[in-house]
């Protein structure tokens, strides 16, 4: 596979003939919402196409505050990949610009994150010093309003294998070896089926433990093993950012690996929806990435798994009790899965939990945009929206299903904010005990 | 594909009813299919045009001035039997649009004056006649010549104070906005409307330009949210009745619509996918089983008893024109159409009459079941519903809302097996 | 009014305006009056080709000669209006190469200037021609807004002292003997009468040529040929895509602004107005023109359009492709006797100049004056202004401000630009001036926002909305040959609106 500048051929289709000039997409963006900067997706997209030459500078410096959040792509009753369109214009125009030292930053965690957990008392205490930030936002434009995530002492994948070790005493030989699928019937095919391949990302690796903890657990309880296959950093801060070079690179890295997990008999689940959507949707239609659509047919969301599970009566519902008034909001890129809003769905089983979905669009964060110094203030006036419907709803946490989401909701309102598989790990494990 | 891989432990949801489209009419099936209790996925992709052109609901403007609209679809019915409002029948459309209105109580509900279509100022200084109308827009029904002030602003395109104050004989005033000189949408003005001080910099504004009018007429873009908040709140400060005048899409009313939908359904439990578009149905003799939704590059099925179609006409996506035909493209049903493209249209935009391919669509039998030209049943679990139908001009009828919300209704009841 | 001037030029195309501005800078007063706006016929509707010449090189060498002369002046003199996009000859297999040939030799032998590219070569510079061509050769076409061309000569001629009258149409003629004594015009706005006496008096009507000198009891010769031309949403290349051919239907591509249009057909009319583009040409247009680029069948199209050429003629001829496209300057004095009415017709867009230059040189020689032309040596008021596709996205992205059409980014500051500095007398003249309702939905949103802005300024008061009706009715000439596809949907849309929203 060649690396390298995309070639004109392998772009997905521009759709901008059949765009009709509606503006049912101007109802919904977030950014346009909030900032006339950004003139918004039937302009920003299929508008500024038509003046768009190949070979000619960027000069629509604007398209860099387009958040990728796909509302745009979902409401186009004609079908414009509004989006694709801006992410193209985005990356051509930074590619031109050049990116600051910040955005590799930002984009490039997984290659520094075990420093940040191996060194995390010492990096947590610096994230949260004024005085480094206010150095952080001087030089490297990363704004100071904007808390850094906290490292973990430890990473999920050190956990993992610690706690693998333990289960693998017990459960040794407990599984029949992988069979040849039987003729035909579902249970009997899921049956066989014990093993799944874990996408965890690297964000919760370092930075939120506690969900691949988890969805470890919520998976095992359900009777499934949980493997780890080889995995980088799914490339979409790196795509967000309009660099398809390094995007695609990590894509190349992870199609292989997670194929050879399907290959040996397994589906792949992701907790991340932001990690999912890439490697779902992204690595095939927009990175060409060869095998991917296969990756895709045996990659699903966590709840999404699990909704299936049920329908097949496979989902352990044994749930206690959890009186608990939670709110839930699901993120962008969960919306843009197209596959309903399953952890709503499943969390609603739980005996006790009063849930509230937050009618909100977008929360703001946008993956790496809500820390730029220049874009912060779009991103926060962005979650005002949500924050403003959380703060009627006064619900004591929120569940989502999107590192950047809950980041952002921390941020906003101070509440606490978990994953959704924490939710139900604790309604479903006699031993853990929810506290606030 | 490597011969090695299994099928995946894939997504085979199965519902009571699976609704395809998210306008007015496939939301108000899901809703009237959920309270009888069917397991629904909604499935859609876009808002059909309740971003568009919804601001009110519409259920037949063309019918003369004065009369109850109860009567007036009577006389409807009996001179157009095949109208989609034939098939639901009068006190089903009553129900349905009663099912419609428990879904807004106040603060903004919906209402109509005297049960007779009104009046209401358009964006073109025009008046239209519609039905239920929101709270919002109620103020313009009682304009008088040279007692309504009209409210535009400069940088934002879609409505012009002076342009409506010239064609109805009063005054007009376009305020600059603050703290920008860049154009505003609809979108990010209603935002702001909803924020206290910029508002009250606004109201605060207006007063100074009031004479002796007792009305102010504002683009409608007061507020997505909370509408009447800010509706009472500039009124209270200017001491005149304001209301909302419909402009050019994006809707912010039909916005408010949607989303009221939205959030009852999800509440309620339904599937909702916005953003899917079903690219076929699986079909098995005269029975559909399942819907394929293509998501590049995975296609994941959806199965279900029964199933309502329910996606609009050409900017849903519910019918295409190529150069040769009008077609529907999700369960190939036949479409009652011209015959020929060459009589599709008129020579004059303003004919006088509907263009003749507004005349076109599904046809049903009187259970809303597709049939065609011969009156055969062709699937036996579909029901068609809204705009898509034969036989209807919702545009100069001024019918949109009534035909999307009275069919949707009946679809779902008929779909679930509750009705006549 | 009575009004006296030197010479009274009758049309506001091109060629009229062209006279107008070569007398100005001879120092010769005039008077310009136009029914009209600028360029609404011939001028206004063709394809925008800056000619190189090549299309007639093999046909017509003296008209081929003249396109590659004035080519090159005009972009010298008017760079602004031009965009130096090249042309490609694409010989497609059933062409074979024996046209090429002789239109390589053809070329050669009145100085146009070729390149023979293989295929390869072709499709990297065009990747959406078709993929099969066998070769093309590269011609200095190129594209050209006759709008902005002849507003800027008449900018440039009233700055230099004539006089021109939009909007108002001749109404009476008195003949003294063997000359011209008297026009009557009438301003169709404000409706005031003028009495013009000229010295000379120069026929530059156009296809109306004939209309004219009936009131002088006069005609001569020609056919009027309507050539219809569809625009799509897009531009589909970036080059003047040619047919490698002898001249017939459907064998152009040009790129204009953000679209590509495509042309042309050639059917004999016998009156000048209410004409029509008909299924027939539109299904013939996009069959020939998608053998050159295939992906005109899919491509969706906003609007069809024709015009008409004048095109003179001795005798009747089947083809109007036969005769020539070059233009012919008649002196009534010698020809009927009538001294001082010259006509002048024929012709294409690109001769403007020199048709403006030899009919002036013609009332010079009347004058007995010696001045010479210098219209090839002046350039354009505004020639140095930067232009172009990306130009106009930088200006939007730099200035933000209200944007009247989102399709072509025609900003409310452009549109009150012009509301300050011309006399404007109805909205087909500010469309005229801008690039408003051009694009994808031709006017569906900005001419409602433009109606508002003229309001908001008081520059009008009245029931706004017949003018509205009126567009949309204009509007709907174009669109309704083009229904299908996205187009159908865009219709759905602007019934909604406009019979929906507003109940219009």
């Amino acid at each position: 596979m060649k690396d390298g500048p995309m070639k004109k051929q392998s772009w997905p289709k521009k759709n901008v003939d059949v765009c009709i000039r509606c503006a049912t997409c101007m109802a919904v963006c977030p950014v346009s919402r909030v900032t006339s900067k950004f003139p918004g997706p039937k302009q920003a997209g299929p508008g500024a196409e038509r003046f768009r030459r190949m070979g000619e500078p960027s000069v629509d410096d604007w398209i860099d505050l387009c958040i990728g959040c796909h509302l745009c792509d979902m409401v186009c009753s004609s079908g414009v990949n509004i989006s694709e369109l801006n992410l193209l214009a985005k990356a051509k125009y930074l590619d031109e610009k050049g990116r600051p030292f910040r955005d590799w930053l930002l984009t490039h965690s997984y290659l520094y994150g075990w420093v940040g957990s191996f060194l995390s008392p010492f990096v947590n205490f610096l994230f949260r010093n004024s005085m480094i930030r206010w150095v952080g936002e001087a030089i490297l434009k990363i704004d100071r309003r904007r808390k850094l995530p906290d490292y973990e002492p430890s990473t999920f994948r050190q956990w993992f294998k610690k706690h693998r070790s333990q289960v693998h005493q017990i459960k040794e030989g407990d599984h029949p070896p992988f069979k040849k699928k039987g003729k035909e019937g579902f249970e009997h095919h899921f049956m066989e089926r014990k093993k799944v391949g874990y996408f965890y990302g690297c964000y919760m690796n370092t930075n939120e433990v506690d969900v691949g903890r988890a969805t470890v657990q919520v998976l095992e309880v359900n009777g499934f093993e949980v493997i780890l296959p080889l995995q980088k950093c799914c490339g979409i801060p790196m795509l967000g950012n309009g660099n398809f070079k390094g995007a695609r690179k990590m894509a190349c890295y992870n199609v292989p690996s997670l194929l050879k997990t399907i290959v040996s008999g397994s589906d792949i689940i992701f907790s991340s929806t932001s990690c999912g959507h890439m490697i779902k949707h992204e690595y095939s239609h927009l990175l060409s990435i060869p095998r991917a659509d296969e990756v895709a047919l045996h990659l699903f969301d966590i709840f999404e798994f699990l909704r299936n599970l049920k329908e097949l009566n496979g989902l352990d519902t044994h749930f206690k009790e959890l009186p608990l008034k939670a709110a839930y909001f699901a993120p962008c890129h969960l919306r843009a899965l197209g596959i309903g809003l399953p952890a709503l769905e499943i969390l609603r089983l739980i005996p006790g939990l009063t849930l509230d979905n937050i009618e909100a669009d977008c929360c703001g964060m946008g993956g790496t945009f809500g820390f730029k110094k220049e874009k912060y203030e779009i991103s926060e006036e962005i979650g005002r929206d949500l924050a403003e419907v959380i703060d009627r709803l006064k619900p004591e946490i929120i569940l989502s299903d999107c590192e950047g989401c809950r980041m952002q909701i921390r941020h906003l309102t101070g509440l606490k904010v978990s994953h959704p598989i924490q939710i139900l790990r604790d309604a479903l494990l006699p031993e853990t005990k929810f506290t606030l | 594909m490597n011969p090695c891989i299994l099928e995946p432990l894939k997504e085979r949801m199965h519902f009571d009813l699976i609704v395809i489209g998210m306008g007015l009419s496939g939301l108000m099936a899901a809703k009237t299919a959920t309270e009888i209790g069917q397991k629904t996925l909604i499935i859609g992709k876009g808002m059909g045009s309740l971003c568009l052109f919804s601001n009110t609901i519409d259920v037949l403007g063309q019918l003369p001035n004065g009369i109850k609209m109860k009567d007036g679809l009577s006389h409807w019915i009996k001179d157009y039997p095949g109208h989609p409002y034939a098939k639901v029948g009068v006190e089903k459309i009553e129900n349905a649009l009663s099912s419609f209105l428990s879904l807004f109580p106040p603060p903004y509900p919906f209402q109509t004056i005297d049960h007779r279509n009104c009046l209401l100022p358009t964006g073109a200084g025009t008046f239209r006649p519609t039905y239920l109308i929101p709270i919002t827009m109620v103020g313009g029904s009682l304009i008088k010549e040279g007692q309504t002030l009209f409210v535009g602003f400069k940088g934002f395109k879609d409505f012009y104070a002076q342009y409506v104050a010239d064609q109805l004989k009063c005054r007009g005033v376009t305020l600059p906005l603050p703290n920008t000189s860049y154009e505003m949408t609809a979108i990010a003005l209603s935002r702001l409307m909803e924020i206290k001080s910029f508002r009250e910099n606004i109201g605060q504004e207006i007063k100074k330009h009031l004479r002796h009018e007792t009305q102010v007429g504002f683009p409608a873009f007061l507020g997505l949210n909370h509408p009447i908040q800010v509706k009472e709140n500039l009124e209270e400060m200017m001491g005149a009745q304001v209301f909302e005048i419909p402009i050019l899409p994006p809707s912010i009313p039909g916005k408010r619509i949607f989303n009221r939908f939205k959030e009852w359904l999800i509440q309620k439990g339904v599937t909702f996918s916005l953003g899917s578009s079903v690219s076929k149905v699986i079909t098995k003799g005269k029975r559909c089983e399942g819907i394929e939704v293509f998501h590049p590059p995975v296609t994941t099925s959806f199965f279900a008893d029964r199933f309502i179609l329910a996606t609009g006409r050409f900017i849903g996506g519910g019918l295409r024109a190529d150069r040769e035909k009008v077609f529907e493209p999700i369960c190939h049903l036949p479409v009652h159409q011209p015959r020929s493209r060459e009589d599709w249209f008129e020579k004059n935009f303003f004919a006088g009459h509907s263009q003749p391919i507004h005349q076109a669509g599904i046809l049903t039998d009187l259970s809303l079941r597709p049939v065609n030209e011969r009156g055969d049943q062709i699937l036996e679990n579909v029901w068609i519903s809204g705009t898509i139908l034969a036989n209807h001009h919702c545009i100069d009828e001024k019918s949109r809302e009534g035909i999307e919300i009275a069919t949707g209704y009946m679809a779902a009841k008929q779909a679930s097996g509750i009705s006549t | 009014m009575k009004m006296i001037t030197e010479v009274l030029i009758i049309g506001g195309g091109a060629t009229g305006v062209g006279i107008a501005r070569d007398l100005s800078w001879r120092g010769i007063p005039s008077i310009l009056i136009e029914k009209g706006d600028f360029a609404s016929g011939a001028s206004g509707r063709n394809h925008g080709l800056l000619h190189s010449g090549g299309r007639y090189a093999v046909t017509d060498p003296g008209a081929a000669r003249e396109c590659m002369a004035e080519n090159r002046i005009l972009r010298k003199i008017a760079p602004h209006c031009i965009e130096e996009t090249d042309g490609l000859f694409v010989s497609l297999p059933e062409d074979g190469f024996d046209y090429r040939e002789r239109f390589l030799r053809a070329c050669d032998e009145v100085g146009i200037q070729t390149a023979l590219l293989s295929r390869d070569e072709t499709l990297e510079l065009e990747p959406e021609l078709d993929p099969n061509l066998l070769s093309a050769v590269k011609v200095p076409d190129g594209s050209i807004d006759p709008f902005v061309l002849i507003l800027e000569n008449a900018r440039d001629a009233e700055e230099h002292g004539a006089k021109i009258l939009l909007h108002t149409e001749m109404t009476s003629l008195i003949l003294d003997g063997d000359k011209i004594k008297e026009v009557g015009a009438k301003d169709l706005g404000g409706g005031e009468e003028y009495t013009i006496k000229a010295s000379y008096i120069v026929n530059a009507t156009g296809a109306w040529a004939n209309q004219f000198l009936k009131l002088a009891g006069l005609q001569i010769g020609m056919a009027l040929s309507k050539g219809s031309m569809l625009i799509t949403n897009q531009r589909l290349t970036h080059h003047v895509i040619n047919r490698c051919r002898p001249p017939s239907d459907g064998d152009i591509v040009v790129p204009n602004h953000t679209v590509s249009i495509l042309g042309t057909t050639s059917v004999r009319l016998e009156e000048v107005e209410n004409f029509e583009v008909t299924p027939h040409e539109v299904s013939l247009l996009i069959q020939e023109t998608s053998k050159l680029v295939p992906a005109i069948q899919e491509a969706r199209l906003i609007r069809a359009y024709a015009g008409i050429r004048p095109l003179f003629q001795s005798e009747t001829k089947e083809d109007d492709r036969a005769i020539s496209r070059g233009f012919v300057l008649i002196d009534h004095g010698e020809r009927d006797g009538i001294k001082n009415l010259i006509t002048i017709t024929g012709g294409k867009l690109v001769t403007y100049r020199l048709m403006a230059e030899k009919t002036s040189d013609l009332l010079c020689k009347k004058m007995g004056m010696h001045t010479p032309c210098s219209t090839h040596l002046k350039a354009l008021p505004k020639a140095n202004r930067p232009t172009g596709l990306t130009e106009k996205l930088k200006q939007f992205s730099f200035e933000r401000v209200e944007t009247l059409c989102d399709c072509e980014l025609t900003s409310r500051k452009e549109v009150e630009e012009f509301l300050k500095t011309d006399k404007l007398k109805d909205l087909q003249d500010i469309l005229h001036r801008t690039r408003l309702a051009k694009g994808s939905c031709q006017g569906g949103f900005c001419v409602y926002r433009l109606l508002g802005v003229l309001h908001d300024l008081r520059r009008i008061n009245g029931n706004s909305n017949e003018f509205l009706k009126k567009f949309l009715e204009e509007r709907w000439k174009g669109i309704r040959p083009i229904l299908w596809g996205p187009a159908v949907k865009e219709e759905e849309l602007m019934e909604g609106i406009y019979k929906g929203i507003f109940n219009l």
